[in-house]
């Protein structure tokens, strides 16, 4: 029962992005397609998952004085075998994706979970912990990249949905697209969330 | 003091296993991507110059192929053509006839903002280069008939114009050897 709550806890109620504003670099930039989205999502929930593994393993050989740089060695080291496995298998993706992968590793939803879960909790909550928090990031990648393709666009995944005389709104699609519609969706979503009780 | 030293120690160690796990990775992927970069230049060079069944590599200052077809007669070159787009280089195969009309093009590397400059990479937009004379290439916004990509003129304009400059520095390096089509081992250092 537990080990579901932590699946399902960063879906939408610990969402990374939405509700804890973690992560939101990539968010931003990857977000202006949803095959993008998905790659990015994908990749980061990969390495989520494998630093909260080897962080839980290792949480009682590592020095507390020294976790933040053991963090991020393990972080990259996963981050680099993603980069070159994707170069050598999925060519087409790791191009789209170019130089968002490396910052995989500064992507502050993956070492915020291991300081603030996987140091503290067993490996099999980690696990569970580490694919919930990625699905959460990829749906937030997604649902970003929704409007904005659709409307930046005119397209899902590739394919046309508007009839071709749509005018896009180049906007959604620029930089400051990411920014107004991530902003929207986050104040949509605290707009529904039930409020906190102290 | 010993403490220090222990977290020292530790940190070297799990770094070594790191690099350790990442030079294995590294010496098992290090091939295939090169094949794969290799296999998409293979692939570009056939889909730009189609009616070429060889390709000779040529050492210049633009480095570029010849292609020959099956009787050993030149049928025109390929090249990639590098010019800096709205946020990075594209990088463009480009196949040039014999007689210095552009047989068509192929974009293999761009950074360009999806749904915008990324349409560069559409057949709508580099068909149109096929059959085009070096001198012809430009955009429409610069008075030539290559229609702008809609919201991507700098990508558009970088991709054309760094097309004819590869183009122009092609038919430079070629010139000399334009009436002598037969395949001539011999003239090949001569060719600068």
């Amino acid at each position: 029962m537990s080990l579901i709550k932590e699946l399902t806890k960063g879906f939408i109620k610990e969402n990374p992005v939405f509700i804890m504003a973690l992560g939101l670099c990539p968010a931003l930039a990857v977000s202006n397609s949803i095959e993008n989205a998905i790659g990015m999502g994908g990749a980061a929930t990969f390495v989520l998952l494998c630093s909260n593994i080897l962080i839980s393993l290792l949480k009682n050989f590592i020095p507390p004085k020294i976790r933040i740089p053991c963090y991020i060695v393990v972080i990259a080291s996963f981050v680099t075998i993603v980069d070159m496995t994707m170069n050598a298998y999925l060519p087409d993706l790791h191009r789209n994706l170019g130089i968002f992968i490396p910052l995989i590793v500064v992507n502050c939803v993956i070492l915020g979970r291991a300081e603030a879960f996987a140091s503290r909790n067993s490996v099999l909550k980690s696990i569970f912990d580490g694919i919930g928090m990625g699905i959460g990031f990829t749906i937030a990648l997604v649902a970003v990249a929704f409007f904005r393709e659709l409307l930046g666009a005119g397209q899902l995944m590739g394919i046309q949905i508007f009839p071709n005389n749509y005018q896009p709104i180049l906007v959604a699609i620029l930089a400051p697209g990411a920014f107004l519609t991530l902003g929207l969706l986050m104040g949509l979503i605290n707009l529904f969330k039930k409020p906190e009780t102290d | 003091m010993t403490y220090y030293i222990k977290l020292g120690v530790i940190l070297f160690m799990i770094a070594a296993i790191a690099s350790g796990v990442l030079a294995f990775v590294n010496n098992f992927t290090k091939p295939i991507i090169e094949e794969n970069q290799r296999q998409m230049e293979i692939e570009a060079r056939r889909t730009v110059l189609p009616q070429a069944k060889t390709f000779e590599y040529v050492e210049d200052n633009l480095p570029y192929y010849r292609g020959y077809d099956e009787e050993g007669q030149l049928v025109g070159y390929t090249f990639m053509a590098v010019g800096a787009g709205y946020s990075g280089d594209i990088q463009t195969m480009v196949g040039l006839t014999a007689d210095y009309k552009i047989f068509s093009i192929s974009v293999l590397i761009q950074t360009e903002t999806p749904g915008l400059g990324a349409n560069c990479t559409r057949p709508e937009f580099t068909n149109q280069f096929s059959g085009k004379e070096v001198d012809e290439l430009y955009i429409d916004v610069d008075s030539g008939d290559i229609d702008n990509i809609t919201g991507a003129t700098i990508t558009a304009r970088a991709l054309t114009n760094s097309v004819k400059k590869a183009s122009d520095i092609i038919i430079e390096q070629t010139k000399d050897l334009s009436d002598n089509t037969k395949h001539d081992y011999s003239k090949d250092k001569e060719t600068v």
